[in-house]
């Protein structure tokens, strides 16, 4: 098992590390433009008078600062060194603090919000999905079925923006930008845990409506497939109590592929909400990226993809270690 | 004395789609009695409704199978009941699996492939009886040694047993509790020809030593031969022809049953086996008259207008059959030059 099952599946895992951040290190050097001179030229730009030789000093700095000295293999030599030691170099735009401090900054509230919004759709969606077919003949679990299908075509942004006119501009009741209301403190008291939940309930609410659907088809339709199998059919002929049946014979088998996508959808985490961010102004990596690609920041654009290819595949390495927990097949291969 | 007296059974699978209602008359009026202690056979083709009888008539109905008319009797020693009359699913669970079990068609796929074998036991045991731990190990050690199976099965899950083996951990989960009739269905389908024969055997085993009725689908007609004390030959959704084994297979009497075993191979018959031509139809739309008119070699006109009743032949046979009414000798001779 260990040399057949795992082995494998963690020399899969550094490999595709290996290569995503051999890709984030190879994309901006194929770049047309070269960051160093966008730095230089946006400096000019703002008026500042340097002599040539001042100038040709700066560029040397910032060659140095973002691993742009010397050959290609150089470069990437170095590249690898200042990873292993965390260093992903200093943002152009809010130069000099070190890309991994925006990131530090930026993560918690991401990281806050999307698990909220994943955790919150998942169950909700995994519970309707099983009660749906569970209970076939149930009014109410139809009207759900109906309810969530209609709203599951709506566009994301759509969904947002009348959440926002309806609950913060219409009938103000939820702040309608930001992380937290200026003026109060950040740390961990009663008032500004209250006012984080204000501001993040819109844009948990909003992911929520939209991802409910997914996970209520998934589980709906692999549910409905695992209700005629003959294992579920001679649970019935057996007599069983049905609470039973529809535990550790329906669910239990549907929920495997819930729990591998949910593990999945943690690994997106990383790169961020980018609509909910801009359009809830939230201050979280998809928020950041997005400033970062308008402002050609290229350290810390490559900072947050190193840290999505590692969540992502990260995610991926645990789905694959916590099946064979999940289901014998595999384990007893 | 019956144990089991079906009357006129209409189970039909009534399906909406895009507001139109279609109906498959998967079973369509059939009648018959079990007797307590015998093997009765149910053969035919594939599509002939054999599953859906069995559902039917052990409870398991549910959408969209229906029932739409008919009796089903049962006549316990203690208890007589219709099943039908059962409205409670309650009542119809604590019959299942005690008293009358269904061992599903699809052996290779009956246990619930994330539970060990012990689980299966217990979840049925313990939905059935109120014994402890104790007496849970001594009723399943007691039932396994009988059949021959070694405990150490329990710990395993059911991917890692042989499609036999699965099979007979199927059968020995079905009669742990002596039930009083088993359905099976198919048991031996999946199966390789030497393992079948191991699993014939078992379930005979079983029946001698628990002294149950035996209901056996199967297609095969050679295991019918070997194991039936009386056949039903199933034709689109009705009984076509009944009777002791001896008889039906030393003189059928409905051209179907005659392709049927006409697809049997004989000792030292060397000539090709000619298996039934054309398939059976659509139960959604059945042809008019005799069902089974558009594929027999002897059909007149009348077997497309009317409809034969099941008539009984004598004591132990009945048939459907237009060949068979008095009559009709001068095509009874024609179907017997042809033979
Ligand atoms: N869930 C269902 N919905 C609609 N029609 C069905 C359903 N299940 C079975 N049928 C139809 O009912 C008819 C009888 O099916 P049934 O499974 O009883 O046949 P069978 O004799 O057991 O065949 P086999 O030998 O293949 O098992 C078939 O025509 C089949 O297509
Ligand atoms: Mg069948």
């Amino acid at each position: 098992m260990l040399k057949k099952y795992y082995i494998p599946r963690l020399i899969q895992y550094f490999t595709v590390l290996f290569i995503g951040v051999t890709l984030v290190f190879v994309i901006p050097r194929l770049l047309p433009s070269n960051p160093v001179e966008h730095q230089l030229s946006r400096m000019m730009a703002q008026g500042q008078y340097l002599d040539p030789s001042a100038i040709q000093a700066i560029r040397e700095t910032l060659e140095q600062l973002y691993g742009l000295k010397g050959g290609i293999f150089e470069q990437y030599v170095d590249y690898f060194k200042r990873l292993f030691t965390g260093d992903l170099g200093p943002s152009f735009t809010q130069f000099p603090t070190p890309v991994t401090t925006l990131i530090r900054q930026s993560l918690p509230w991401t990281l806050g919000l999307l698990l909220a919004s994943l955790s919150i759709s998942w169950i909700v969606g995994t519970v309707l999905g099983g009660i749906r077919v569970s209970f076939p003949r149930s009014k109410l679990a139809r009207l759900i079925e109906l309810l969530i299908m209609g709203v599951r075509p709506i566009p994301y942004y759509i969904v947002a923006l009348v959440l926002l006119i309806l609950f913060a501009f219409l009938w103000p009741i939820f702040p309608m930008s930001g992380g937290y209301r200026m003026g109060v403190k950040p740390g961990f008291n009663l008032p500004f845990i209250l006012d984080l939940l204000r501001h993040a309930f819109l844009p948990i609410l909003s992911m929520v409506i939209i991802e409910i659907g997914g996970w209520f088809l998934q589980m709906r339709n692999v549910a409905s497939n695992i209700v005629e199998e003959d294992y579920v059919v001679y649970a019935e002929a057996s007599g069983l109590p049905k609470a039973k049946i529809i535990f550790m014979y329906i669910v239990r088998n549907a929920i495997i592929p819930q729990i591998t996508g949910f593990a999945l959808n943690i690994g997106f985490i990383f790169g961020g909400a980018l609509i909910t961010e801009i359009v809830f102004a939230y201050p979280g990596m998809g928020y950041l990226l997005y400033s970062a690609i308008l402002a050609g920041d290229y350290n810390l654009i490559m900072g947050i993809n190193i840290f999505s290819i590692v969540g992502v595949s990260t995610a991926m390495l645990i789905v694959d270690l916590i099946y064979p927990l999940l289901d014998p097949r595999v384990r007893y291969q | 004395m019956a144990i089991l007296e079906v009357d006129n059974l209409k189970a039909y699978y009534v399906t909406q789609t895009f507001g139109r209602s279609s109906t498959v008359r998967a079973v369509d009026g059939v009648s018959f009695h079990v007797n307590k202690n015998e093997i009765y056979g149910i053969a035919g083709e594939s599509g002939c409704g054999k599953s859906t009888l069995l559902k039917a008539i052990s409870g398991l109905v549910k959408p969209p199978l229906q029932i739409l008319g008919g009796e089903i009797r049962y006549n316990f020693a203690d208890q007589q009941l219709n099943i039908l009359d059962l409205k409670d699913e309650k009542q119809r669970r604590r019959l299942r699996g005690a008293r009358i079990s269904l061992i599903p068609q699809g052996s290779m796929s009956v246990l619930n492939p994330v539970r060990r074998i012990k689980k299966s036991f217990e979840d049925v045991i313990y939905a059935h009886l109120d014994v402890s731990e104790g007496e849970f190990e001594e009723l399943v050690k007691n039932h396994l040694e009988a059949l021959g199976l070694d405990w150490t099965v329990m710990h395993t899950y059911p991917h890692q047993l042989s499609g036999g083996m699965r099979q007979r951990v199927t059968i020995a989960l079905s009669t742990i509790l002596r039930p009083e009739i088993i359905f099976a269905d198919e048991p031996t389908t999946a199966l390789d020809v030497v393992v079948q024969r191991g699993v014939i055997q078992l379930i005979k085993k079983i029946k001698e030593e628990q002294q149950n009725t035996l209901i056996l689908v199967t297609h095969d007609m050679s295991v019918h031969a070997t194991l039936c004390d009386r056949l039903a030959v199933m034709y689109a959704g009705e009984i076509v022809e009944e009777g002791d084994v001896k008889s039906l297979f030393g003189s059928p009497k409905h051209p179907y049953t005659s392709m049927l075993l006409s697809s049997l191979p004989k000792i030292g018959d060397k000539s090709a086996r000619v298996s039934a031509p054309g398939a059976p139809p659509s139960l959604a739309n059945p042809p008019a008259g005799c069902r089974f008119h558009p594929r027999c070699p002897y059909a007149v006109d009348r077997c497309r207008q009317e409809t034969p009743a099941l008539r009984q032949l004598n004591e132990t046979h009945r048939v459907a059959c237009f060949l068979q009414e008095a009559g009709s000798m001068e095509l009874q001779g024609r179907a017997a030059n042809e033979q």
